[in-house]
């Protein structure tokens, strides 16, 4: 009982996360039919971002994510100026292969810049409530909430879940209700169209890279709390990540949100469950299966085909 | 292409074949004349150089494998390093388990890589473009996955196969690099000979009416399931080769090998060389596979150097779509 228990909140929080990565990957192939391999890299590089922060200058934690999600977007619009819209008119594969560039040049910097090597938060930098410990001679815990069999719940893992519910509701709110979001809504039904209304494509699109890279940067931030930061990171949790827009219907930003808790569902059951060694390799097979099976994803609507 | 035996590709044929010869009358040129003065040699010898001309052999080979579904059906394949796994493991535990002659082996691994294509090819039939892009991608994982994983399978941790026995031929053991070097320009020569003659025939323009436009090719008669079909079969057992060739160049087969940045580096020679054109890979594929064993020497093996090897191929990749998408050797034909 207890393993399944630890299994569905480890899972509940994977998916949060997937959720938070998802919706860049999703929000952007919604507008321009392009998959962002670089959107990886950019949550990783925001990760590493924040850590710098904390580490080299004496900002607080908060403020070092704030800033870590203004660079990250920045980061995310100047891939989009330099890569990506000189091509906006190009064939999509050569769009695609320059996505790749980026992210095979980011990772690289990456691993160039800072090694391979694991890195995590310094404890003396983390809030308080993210240093959940338990006593071993007195069983007291810390900053977590005790389970049965001598488990615990840490703060951070509720404090992921809140976080990703929070901000996925607010993205929602953002996309439904600001002038912004509704010319979001249209570029993604129309460009031509949109463009034709009066609404700046251009500007709309940088737009959409920006907050899909902000809240790439969160889950950067959120993984480096709970796991490790290392360069690879971005390619594991990304292709995760993409598996989860995909199976929500990719350009469909509530479906990347169950996307992701899905496949954070299945990766935590099915490595605890069926076998440890593929743990990453059950978001491939959703991947591949969704696709194969149904294209446009669990909640998109059918469409002829996407090209 | 017309005449294809004018002086000059006669010449450039015979260079390549004496290569090994002018190597080893360098090297011995170098040590009588260095040896007697008490100098280390600069260079590398012969035989480690014929090493590295056979490695980037083996790039060639994989980009004008690759060629055929990147360039003439116009699809991207993100995954052509898991045919490449194919391959390798299939030799290596043909000839390690079952002690098969490595001339027995090869045309099963071939025969294998074909049917992996097929059984990747034919669900992805009405895929195009991006679709494509990751069910490839996700099928080369998978495969990463399982040899990483199945240890019964592969007989040890992380798809470790060591002690491939060499091939031989008429008693010689083909254990030199000179041996290798010959081995792999045989297959090159045997590949680039399907690839072009299929380029140039029914089959060939048949692909490229695919790539150009799918539906219209379909409404003139090209039975698309069919010939998409063949040349996802061609150019697995192309990768397939690579990977059986490539276990009597390095005598072991670990995993790693078959990541998916591998993938991108084949992929990066194509696009180097313009899509869909056999000239053109196999110059990429020289430049690249090249490239980083060039580096490694001249500047001494460090491990950040790997990592820069693909940074330029990122910022080449970027760089070749934005100025030039055809690629930078020749003009798409």
């Amino acid at each position: 009982m207890s393993v399944f228990l630890l299994q569905l909140i480890n899972g509940l929080v994977q998916g949060g996360i997937y959720a938070l990565i998802a919706v860049g990957y999703t929000m952007v192939y919604g507008i321009i039919q392009l998959i962002n391999f670089a959107h990886g890299e950019i949550f990783m590089l925001g990760a590493y971002f924040a850590l710098i922060l904390v580490t080299a200058t004496p900002l607080p934690f908060w403020a070092a994510v704030l800033l870590s999600m203004v660079f990250c977007a920045v980061l995310g619009m100047l891939i989009d100026y330099i890569a990506y819209r000189p091509l906006r008119n190009a064939p999509r594969l050569s769009a695609l292969i320059t996505a790749i560039g980026v992210s095979l040049t980011l990772l690289n910097l990456a691993r160039m810049l800072w090694s391979s090597r694991q890195r995590t938060f310094p404890d003396d930098s983390k809030p308080a409530i993210f240093q959940s410990k338990i006593d071993l001679e007195t069983g007291e815990v810390f900053n977590a909430i005790p389970l049965p069999d001598g488990a615990i719940l840490p703060y951070t893992d509720i404090f992921i879940i809140l976080l990703a519910v929070v901000l996925m509701f607010a993205l929602n709110r953002l996309v439904h209700l600001t002038k912004i979001g509704k010319a979001m809504r249209a570029c993604a039904q129309n460009p031509v169209a949109a463009n034709l209304m009066g609404i700046k494509t251009n500007q709309v699109i940088s737009v959409t890279f920006a907050i899909g890279s902000a809240l790439g940067a969160v889950a950067g931030v959120m993984v480096g709390l709970r796991e490790a930061i290392m360069p690879t990171m971005g390619y594991h949790k990304g292709i995760a990540a993409f598996a989860a827009a995909v199976l929500g219907g990719i350009g469909n930003i509530t479906g990347a949100m169950l996307g992701g808790i899905i496949i954070g569902l299945a990766e935590a059951f099915g490595g605890g469950y069926i076998s440890g060694g593929y743990k990453l390799a059950f978001a491939y097979v959703i991947m591949i299966v969704v696709i194969l099976i149904r294209p446009s994803g669990l909640f998109g609507k059918s469409t002829a085909q996407r090209a | 292409m017309k005449n294809k035996l004018t002086p000059q590709n006669i010449i450039l044929i015979l260079i390549v074949c004496f290569v090994p010869l002018l190597l080893f009358g360098i090297d011995l040129l170098a040590r009588l004349l260095f040896d007697n003065f008490g100098f280390d040699l600069p260079i590398p010898g012969a035989s480690s150089i014929l090493r590295i001309l056979a490695l980037t052999g083996l790039y060639v080979l994989l980009a004008v494998g690759l060629n055929i579904v990147c360039g003439y059906t116009g699809l991207l394949d993100l995954g052509y390093v898991g045919f490449y796994l194919v391959g390798g493991y299939t030799v290596g535990l043909l000839m390690t388990r079952f002690g098969i002659s490595y001339w027995i082996a090869l045309p099963l691994a071939v025969l294998n890589g074909a049917f992996w294509g097929l059984l990747r090819g034919v669900p992805t039939l009405r895929l195009t473009g991006d679709y494509f892009a990751i069910v490839t991608f996700g099928f080369a994982e998978l495969l990463y996955q399982i040899v990483k994983n199945e240890e019964w399978l592969i007989g040890n941790v992380n798809g470790m196969v060591n002690d491939i026995p060499r091939a031989s031929i008429f008693g010689i053991e083909l254990d030199q690099n000179l041996y290798h070097y010959y081995h792999i320009l045989i297959l090159i020569a045997l590949v680039v000979f399907v690839s072009y003659r299929l380029q140039h025939s029914r089959v060939g323009r048949a692909w490229v009416a695919i790539r150009e436009d799918e539906q219209a090719a379909e409404s003139m008669g090209i039975n698309v399931s069919r010939y998409k079909s063949l040349a996802f079969a061609v150019s697995a057992a192309i990768g397939a080769l690579g990977g059986a060739f490539f276990t009597q160049l390095q005598s072991n087969l670990a995993v790693e090998v078959f990541e998916f940045w591998e993938s991108i580096l084949i992929l990066c020679m194509v696009v180097l060389g313009g899509m869909g054109n056999i000239r053109g890979a196999i110059i990429g594929g020289v430049i690249i596979g090249s490239l980083g064993e060039v580096l490694r020497i001249v500047l001494g093996f460090n491990p950040q150097l790997a990592d820069a090897r693909f940074l330029i191929f990122g910022v080449i990749l970027i760089l070749l779509m934005r100025y030039r998408p055809d690629g930078l050797v020749f003009r798409k034909t």
